[in-house]
């Protein structure tokens, strides 16, 4: 430890700091600080350990809540697939009652032309 | 805040850990690592008092050095089990504190911002405080750097060596030298109408 004072006209100035600065004297003082820096560990660990307790109980739900996040999010995608698997299989093999209105119309329209012919010639 | 903080005194000096002994210390450290509630009420009577004048040194006020007394505590208590006995306490210790310290300083800039932008922090009221010197060095004190300030305390008034400051702080050796030649030419700069004053 050094005590380097400033020069001899700063020794005022030395002295107003620490006079400043100085811890109190009282006996009493540091007792009564003792208890309180205690109580506030003792209040600082109460909170920590309900709050640690707190922790440990949204732990399980938070873990409930992302595996049902989860499912939700596979039943989603597993519907989409059957779907897109479904207009997939109606674009390439047609049903017989969409095909059905077209070929009718063909041949509506093949009776057209023969009439058209006959009435022609 | 406490009803029987007394008026500060100069005579008082922390009590060195080292009074107690290396082995002494690291036993109740070990003990109060294991959960004894006893040996950490010893390590802060131990302590407390090197701890304040460190805290003090760095933030504005009494009151505010007694929050941040118990707050280093605290920190020091949950983080007690990562601290390796094989190491100095007190430094471990008044690292933490420097840094409760710190971090206080910074909210209280926060807060002060928001509230009163133009006022100017009036530190322990102590109604034997009149001097005109004491009031303008307090003024000129808040002109100084947080670390400036706390290194000028800590070493003119704490009587910590630049080593000790450098370690407690987690600055250079020589930051801290420098720190203090800058805090006391500041300090001279902002008090010379004063001094010059016969």
């Amino acid at each position: 430890m050094t005590h380097d004072r400033w020069t001899t006209g700063d020794s005022e100035l030395t002295g107003a700091l620490r006079a400043l600065y100085a811890a109190p004297a009282d006996e009493r003082y540091w007792d009564a600080l003792e208890a309180r820096i205690l109580a506030h560990v003792a209040r600082g660990d109460e909170h920590a350990g309900w709050y640690g307790e707190l922790a440990d109980m949204m732990r399980p739900g938070l873990i409930a809540a992302a595996g049902l996040i989860l499912a939700a999010s596979l039943a989603m995608v597993h519907s989409r697939q059957a779907d897109a698997r479904s207009a997939y299989a109606t674009v390439i093999s047609p049903s017989a009652a969409a095909l059905e209105p077209a070929s009718r119309a063909s041949a509506v329209g093949d009776g057209d032309a023969a009439i058209h012919f006959i009435l022609s010639h | 805040m406490l009803a029987i903080a007394g008026p500060p005194s100069r005579t008082v000096s922390p009590v060195p850990p080292e009074a107690t002994g290396a082995a002494q210390e690291r036993a109740i450290v070990v003990a109060a690592q294991a959960g004894s509630d006893e040996a950490f009420s010893a390590l802060v009577r131990l302590h407390q008092r090197r701890a304040y004048a460190i805290v003090r040194a760095i933030v504005l006020s009494h009151e505010d050095a007694e929050d941040a007394v118990q707050e280093g505590f605290l920190h020091a208590h949950r983080a007690l089990d990562r601290f390796r006995p094989d190491q100095p306490f007190g430094a471990w210790l008044y690292r933490i504190m420097a840094n409760a310290a710190l971090d206080l300083v910074r909210r209280r800039k926060v807060r002060d911002a928001d509230e009163l932008p133009e006022s100017i922090p009036m530190p322990f009221r102590d109604p034997a405080e009149s001097g005109e010197l004491r009031s303008r060095l307090r003024q000129a004190l808040t002109h100084l750097t947080d670390r400036q300030r706390a290194v000028i305390v800590m070493h003119d008034v704490e009587g910590f060596t630049h080593g000790e400051i450098g370690r407690t702080l987690g600055i250079p050796e020589g930051t801290a030298r420098s720190d203090l030649h800058h805090a006391r030419a500041a300090l001279r700069r902002l008090l010379q109408d004063m001094r010059s004053t016969p």
